[in-house]
């Protein structure tokens, strides 16, 4: 058996009143890739961000190589052989490239109180060569790049020193195919190294290639450690969710033909920039994907539908023939949006999940005296709370305090309760654990089947294949391919038109 | 190893731990309320009880024009520009007074609303900070009033001092507090108004027309304090140059005092107004009756003050002030 790199011994950490993780002790060994999985809040973040130095541990010991080691910072943990790339992005604006690699470690290139810049800039010029990164310049400010190069930076910040744990915190969903590739080798660089990673992905497939051994938690609770060899996806959501997980997972259908009736005209739709000259037709009953790379302007047709695009040129027609240019055209129409960006653009994240579900509802809440009744707002909001089976003590409890998967519920239980025909759902299980994915897709077939229409734009191309009629690609932001439902259909089609 | 029950039990606990420390900080202005007033009452041997009526005297006119700060403050703006709406507001109630009363109530409204479109107008339209505008505005408009008032104050109609009794000036108070709490608590447009202090982009994908609703409050607040100048020159015949002056400050004060988060939102609690506009009142008067030196007074506010905002600061939310 070999050394262990890291022991984890009663570490319990608490957000005011959430317990995050409870005495969760498990050791991590050396040259190897141990995954961390579990559902939303389990607390798989929040124990690498322990170790990294970005939270501080209530209690509890982390033993590297037989040391007890305590960062303060993420320079500490760098110090101690620790480095992170976290899952949002890392790197800071208004700094060049290299500036941001070496941050927190500008002393080596300072002589006498002066920053020899050049020689910051050469070094990591040579380091981004190795890397083979040499398209990024090193002497370039890091808001000239874009996410994925941005994170291909974070890669050479995180490794360049050659850590003895390498934390890396769902990363790979940022990625297109090209950085993810390059992270893998990255990744088992590090393990030939004789060092260690600890690999945090709700992709399971991917959990299981790529790992060696994988520790499941669950509601802050360590649950088990196991060999990848010996386990496979439905062993790990068996552990992760507590129980099993039935195999029906996207709808079942094949067959069935789509109506003909059009709910929604989309006519040579351009935004500056993002996308240019897209058309289609929405369908009655009819479930539309939208893939791409993320950059390939997906998502911005999707706020495009909604009159949620600045700048927007050519129309959206609904059915009646309104134009649908603002988003209170868009939701008087019968359009329901949920953004990829749910904390931001979906959810009003210091108010009330009631507020936040009645919100487009309040028209038809108010009585004739346009006023509004606090009981029958609160009935509301707890009846579609209800409906979404949403995890909360009571509808009058923040949403800030809710879980990714209970936000999301919200977000459609607020869009059920407004009744929309129309829902243009955009990333709906981003971020989400396989019970709650499950649930949605459940409730999106039901929508189907009760002749609600449905645009499902996703980079998870498994469930554009399990869910939709018809799937439209998108690359450098024009349509570049459309395929039809179909049994027999696999990833390798879709990328061929992305990429 | 702790099994899942013991957890959720614990969560259980912690929640209604945090709902108690919620209720006593949202106590604290009223429980402030009357201790400062019991306190100034022993050591003025009851004699704020008997000058009850001076001070709520001086309760009026910035209890009315806080409600309209207070729609601002909820939806997470600021405004600085308030003494200068009552100046120039005054100004146009004094000079209407002449003709006919109720002209000079709505003239002095229209003056406040024209402000207010203004103020708006540059927050919503060309995208300025509120702050930063309102703040230009109260300069702006304190020249005007130097201006016309600096020779010699201008002065109203006789006839306003047929309005200077209690019911007219309560009356309108209550009215405005009245019919503000209904529009704040059971309408669409509160709850809007609250959401965008909450989370502006959210609140615009529900469909609400935030940049409407945001206008709209610039002009409210504005006609609501051009409302409260009629209460002022009712009260004191003229308005000088410095009439208005530090209004903005005292509201301010008093919303803090009141409980009211600085970057609104969803704790916001209409409370707020009354009870710290009561709480300003008392304290200042309290403190002149001590025999209090001005100097001494501006210090001893100026600690209570921080005081308020150090307990009830939102430090979550606080980078959020539009």
């Amino acid at each position: 058996m070999s050394e262990i790199r890291l022991e984890v011994k009663d570490i319990s950490k608490h957000f005011g009143i959430t317990k995050a993780l409870v005495d969760v002790s498990f050791n991590i060994l050396k040259g190897e890739i141990h995954a961390l999985i579990g559902e939303n809040g389990s607390g798989k973040s929040t124990l690498t961000n322990s170790l990294a130095g970005i939270y501080q541990k209530d209690s509890g010991t982390f033993i590297l190589d037989g040391k007890e080691v305590n960062p303060q910072n993420q320079v500490d943990a760098n110090n101690e052989g620790i480095s992170i790339i976290v899952q949002e992005l890392g790197t800071l604006d208004g700094l060049t490239v290299a500036e941001n690699i070496f941050l927190g470690h500008e002393d080596a290139f300072v002589k006498f109180g002066i920053k020899n810049t050049n020689a910051m800039n050469r070094k990591a010029t040579e380091l981004l060569k190795q890397y083979g990164f040499e398209r990024i310049k090193a002497a370039d400010m890091i808001e000239n790049y874009n996410f994925e190069d941005r994170k291909l930076v974070e890669i050479v910040k995180a490794t360049y020193f050659k850590p003895k744990i390498l934390v890396i915190d769902e990363t790979t969903t940022a990625l297109s195919g090209e950085g993810r590739e390059e992270l893998y080798k990255q990744m088992k660089r590090i393990k030939e190294e004789g060092n260690t990673v600890i690999f945090i992905s709700h992709d399971l497939p991917e959990v299981l290639r790529m790992s060696d051994s994988i520790t499941v938690l669950r509601d802050g609770i360590y649950i088990d450690t196991v060999k990848s060899s010996e386990i496979d996806e439905d062993g790990l959501k068996k552990l992760m969710v507590g129980r099993e997980v039935s195999g029906k997972y996207y709808r079942a259908d094949y067959d069935e033909e789509v109506s003909d009736e059009v709910v929604m005209k989309v006519e040579n739709v351009s935004v500056p920039g993002i996308i240019s000259d897209i058309s289609f037709e929405l369908h009655k009953g009819e479930i539309l994907g939208f893939g791409g790379l993320s950059e390939s302007g997906m998502h911005e047709v999707g706020k495009a539908c909604f009159g949620a695009s600045f700048d927007r040129e050519g129309s959206v027609t609904f059915s009646d023939g309104t134009k649908i240019n603002d988003i209170p055209t868009a939701i008087a129409h019968s359009i329901a949006y949920t953004s990829k960006d749910r904390d931001n653009e979906s959810l009003v994240m210091n108010q009330s999940i009631r507020d936040n579900i009645c919100l487009p509802s309040l028209n038809e809440l108010s009585n004739k005296l346009r006023l509004l009744n606090d009981k029958k707002l609160k009935n509301f909001a707890d009846k579609f709370a209800k409906t979404m089976s949403t995890k909360m003590q009571s509808v009058d409890q923040f949403v800030s305090n809710l879980s990714g998967g209970n936000k999301q519920k919200v977000v459609l239980a607020r869009w059920i309760g407004k009744d929309s025909d129309i829902l243009v759902l955009d990333s709906p299980t981003r971020g989400i654990d396989v019970k709650v994915k499950q649930d949605i897709y459940q409730l999106m077939d039901n929508m189907r089947k009760e002749g609600k229409s449905i645009i499902m734009i996703s980079e998870e191309l498994m469930e554009l294949i399990g869910m939709c009629d018809r799937i439209i690609i998108l690359k450098d932001g024009r349509i570049n391919g459309e395929l039809k439902r179909d049994r027999n259909m696999d990833e390798n089609v879709l990328i061929a038109k992305m990429v | 190893m702790v099994s899942q029950a013991t957890v959720k039990a614990e969560k259980y606990n912690g929640l209604k731990k945090q709902d108690t420390i919620n209720m006593i900080r949202s106590a604290l202005p009223i429980i402030g309320l009357v201790a400062v007033f019991i306190i100034f009452n022993i050591l003025t041997k009851g004699n704020m009880w008997t000058s009850r009526k001076l001070i709520l005297n001086q309760v009026y006119v910035v209890l009315i024009s806080t409600v309209g700060v207070f729609f601002i403050m909820t939806m997470g703006g600021l405004d600085f520009s308030q003494g200068s709406i009552l100046g120039i507001a005054s100004i146009v109630v004094c000079k209407l007074s002449g003709v006919n009363m109720f002209l000079a109530v709505v003239g002095g409204v229209l003056a406040g609303a024209a402000i207010g479109a203004f103020n708006g107008f540059f927050y919503v339209n060309r995208k300025i900070k509120s702050f930063i505008v309102t703040i230009c505005t109260m300069f702006l408009f304190r020249g005007f009033i130097k201006y016309m008032a600096s020779n010699s104050p201008v002065a109203a109609s006789m006839k306003v001092y047929d309005y200077d009794t209690t019911p007219v000036k309560l009356g309108i108070t209550v009215a405005v507090i009245g019919i503000s709490f209904v529009v704040f608590r059971f309408t669409k447009f509160g709850i809007n108004l609250k959401a965008i202090g909450a989370g502006e982009k959210a609140t615009k994908f529900a469909g609400v027309k935030t940049d409407k609703v945001k206008f709209l409050i610039y002009v409210l607040a504005g006609a609501i304090t051009g409302l409260a100048a009629f209460v002022n020159i009712v009260k004191n015949g003229s308005a000088t140059a410095n009439a208005g002056n530090q209004l903005e400050t005292q509201i301010l004060i008093a919303l803090v005092l009141g409980g009211m988060p600085i970057s609104g939102g969803a704790k916001v609690r209409f409370e707020n107004i009354i009870v710290g506009s009561l709480l300003y009142i008392v304290l200042n008067n309290g403190l002149i009756m001590m025999g209090l030196t001005t100097q001494a007074m501006q210090l001893i506010q100026g600690i209570i003050f921080l005081i308020f905002v150090a307990v009830f600061a939102d430090r979550e939310s606080l980078s959020v002030i539009k």
